[in-house]
């Protein structure tokens, strides 16, 4: 007797598994938003979100017009960091030229450079930076003086081709050094950083998307009453409808891993089955989400409105595009309650450091519990409103 | 004219009675502006990171301290147990320090030693930071032993930053954000209310009043430019106190500007309405393409150069592009029309570009019917 009542339970969860199924193939934009926002914007943030500074567009002032004067120029440009864009005859040209933004730097070398040089005198070299990209600003300020500090010592080795110094003290350089060993991404693509941080936003703003337009349709549309009367109770017309859900947002994972494989090189060093399980936490977290706004709202633009509110604040303190460790201190603790944070230090420990559950699993038992507590609450709003 | 302001008349008041929709469109931007400009930044604080110390002498505390005394770093120390890489495995450190034995003992002796850093280049731009900072670090290290005296740079650079001399990641970010969220609100009420009449038919009633569809366009622009501009003074004066901004120069080719840019984004807001005759795919539209380029495709975090040309052309096409060159210039450079004049122009020709689609293809509506 018990038997066939499970039976018949699981037949009906079945049917209505497969009514959702039917519903989402037939429904064109759910298939499309499924597969093309993942896709571009995969591409576009591994292609355009790139933090590296090059090709600087550098002005110089050359008062000294000397051989010297010209190494200390070329030493800029051999840098590859540095292109010389154009000279100038006076600073204040130089710095109209800095005001209309054409330059990101600006060297003026004095005239007086080669003679001080040639008397072993230190000369003082002006740059100015132009800093309203602070990064930018930092990392070309660092390139400079150490393209400076290359020259600089060169010249005090004294090369007799260009000047001759002559020296109390045979050069005693730095005594320590230090010697940088770049792990794990050594060509310091910063795709690489992206990519795995751009899978968990992904599954989170997909997964709440698309769950919120399935579950508030039935809302709008008033066929909610329809199901109700069927012998279904409310939590398997819940189940059967997150399942097919569930499934469709997994193959993100797969869409995203291939994506950053063949077209970026990512590797996944590290066990790619507790990278999927976690995705599909990741997911599930999602979903939760989206079932959690649409108890919020009745129509399908009114979900999509309150997706403004809740997922922008999820990518951005997440740690998922720019590090956590650059955010306010207030707000890093934060950035603990939010499972993309978590899985984005999952899924690049994975991928790049190899590393498995055992030193993992804070991060993932923390998804875990977000995820529970996500899916749980919303699913019980959901049911109380049925 | 008569008919532009009523039909603009009839728009606002339809906005102000979506109570949802305009909370959303003027809060919503002030707090999306406050998050972009705190929380994205690239400058890393209080980066962990460990440090094993295999010499144990006051030379090597020495070195510590220094690294201690670093705004960047929050220093823990690393017992002789642990292997390094593992530190960084466990995601407990951004870098692991190793001092060498014999570090104090070389140092005296001149000769050469090398501290080994150990960086997690998973973020690629912070493992420049620290690559930068350990030579910096350490030449602070030797300066305060008295170690460089003696020799001195033949050549020293005197490197000054202008524009944002503190090198305030938010004063970047803040006016780019500032721009990012005008690309996004205006067109988002603009779409919403233009595929609303096609989704409840009241367009019908549209097709059959003497109203043309110029004049239709017109009077919405009108209520949502009127919208855009209430926006756009709440953001500016939540922006100016958050950032710390001031104008650097001449205010007037940002005003200019602004008119531009705001007629832009409601134009494009009313080109997604009349291409999608659907609620929630216009906004699924707006926010994927208005949002995702002017957050991408526009220099708003990263430089525009650093873009594959392959893809680089579309930024062309983003009036955030134009938008945000104005206003870090107004704010920031104070480069003034000299360096700005093209932004209006070109701001102008995009709105009018896409005010024109959506007339071609409101037009061709009508007469469907």
């Amino acid at each position: 007797m018990r038997k066939t009542l499970q039976d018949f339970t699981n037949q009906r969860l079945w049917a209505l598994f497969m009514k959702e199924l039917q519903q989402i193939r037939r429904n064109r934009r759910l298939v499309i938003s499924l597969i093309v926002p993942p896709t571009l914007l995969v591409f576009l943030f591994g292609f355009a979100l790139n933090p590296q500074v090059r090709n600087l567009r550098l002005g110089v002032v050359d008062d000294s017009h000397t051989p010297e004067s010209r190494e200390l120029v070329s030493a800029f440009f051999e840098s590859g960091v540095f292109q010389v864009e154009s000279y100038y005859t006076s600073s204040d040209a130089l710095s109209r030229a800095l005001d209309a933004g054409d330059l990101d730097a600006g060297l003026i070398v004095p005239s007086n450079f080669a003679k001080r040089l040639a008397r072993g005198e230190a000369v003082d070299v002006q740059l100015f930076v132009d800093a309203v990209d602070s990064n930018k600003a930092t990392i070309a300020g660092g390139y400079a003086s150490r393209i400076i500090a290359a020259l600089s010592d060169r010249l005090t080795q004294a090369s007799p081709l260009t000047v001759s110094i002559k020296r109390a003290q045979p050069p005693r350089a730095r005594s320590a050094v230090p010697r940088v060993a770049l792990f794990y991404n050594p060509g310091l693509r910063s795709d690489w950083f992206i990519i795995p941080g751009m899978l968990g936003v992904l599954l989170i703003l997909n997964g709440s998307l698309v769950a919120a337009a399935t579950m508030v349709r039935e809302k709008e549309a008033g066929t909610v009453e329809q199901l109700l009367m069927t012998p279904a109770e409310s939590l398997e017309i819940i189940t059967a409808k997150i399942a097919p859900l569930f499934l469709l947002l997994s193959l993100d994972i797969w869409l995203v891993l291939s994506i950053g494989y063949f077209v970026f090189g990512i590797p996944v060093r590290g066990s790619l089955l507790l990278l999927f399980a976690t995705g599909l936490l990741c997911t599930l977290a999602g979903i939760g989400i989206g079932t959690l706004i649409a108890t919020f709202t009745k129509t399908q633009q009114q979900a999509q409105l309150m997706g403004f509110f809740v997922n922008p604040p999820l990518s951005l303190l997440s740690g998922a595009m720019t590090p956590v460790e650059a955010m306010p201190q207030w707000l890093r603790p934060l950035t603990n309650l939010n499972p993309v944070r978590h899985f984005a230090i999952i899924a690049r420990s994975i991928m790049f450091k190899g590393v498995g559950f055992e030193t993992l699993y804070p991060h993932i038992f923390a998804l875990l519990g977000i995820t529970l507590v996500l899916i749980s609450f919303s699913v019980w709003r959901f049911r109380k409103q049925l | 004219m008569r008919r532009i302001i009523a039909q603009a008349r009839k728009e606002l008041t339809q906005v102000f009675r979506d109570r949802l929709t305009l909370a959303l469109a003027l809060l919503l931007p002030l707090v999306l502006l406050a998050l972009l400009g705190k929380a994205i930044s690239l400058s890393v604080t209080n980066i962990p990171v460990v440090v094993q110390d295999l010499d144990r002498t006051p030379s090597s505390r020495r070195y510590i301290e220094t690294l201690q005394a670093s705004l960047t770093f929050r220093v823990a120390p690393l017992p002789l147990s642990t292997q390094p890489p593992e530190a960084l495995e466990r995601n407990e450190a951004y870098v692991a320090i190793v001092i060498p034995p014999q570090f104090e003992r070389s140092l005296q002796r001149d000769r050469e030693t090398e501290v080994q850093w150990l960086v997690d280049a998973t973020d690629a731009n912070t493992a420049n930071i620290m690559r930068a900072t350990s030579v910096a670090l350490t030449q602070d290290f030797l300066t305060r032993m008295n170690l460089m005296a003696g020799v001195q740079p033949a050549i020293r650079a005197e490197i000054r930053f202008w524009y944002n001399p503190g090198r305030e990641s938010e004063k970047h970010i803040g006016t780019g954000a500032f721009a990012v969220m005008l690309a996004l609100f205006p067109p988002l009420l603009a779409a919403l209310a233009t595929s609303r009449e096609d989704e409840q038919k009241t367009i019908l009633q549209v097709y059959v009043s003497s109203i043309s569809a110029q004049e239709y366009l017109l009077g919405k622009a009108l209520a949502f430019m009127c919208v855009a501009i209430a926006e756009w003074v709440l953001l500016l004066a939540s922006a100016i106190p958050l950032f710390g901004l001031r104008f650097a120069g001449t205010p007037a080719p940002l005003f200019l500007s602004t008119m531009a840019y705001l007629f832009c984004s409601v134009s494009f807001g009313l080109l997604v309405g009349t291409l999608i005759r659907n609620q929630a795919a216009a906004i699924q539209a707006t926010q994927t393409v208005a949002f995702l380029l002017s957050f991408l495709l526009s220099g708003f975090i990263f430089p525009i150069a650093n873009i594959p040309t392959s893809v680089r052309w579309i930024s062309h096409l983003v009036p955030a592009r134009y938008y945000i060159e104005v206003t870090r210039d107004a704010f920031l450079r104070g480069g003034g029309w000299a360096a700005v004049w093209h932004v209006p122009v070109m701001l102008a020709l995009l709105g009018s570009l896409f005010f024109l689609i959506a007339w071609l293809r409101m037009r061709r509506m009508q007469m469907d019917v």
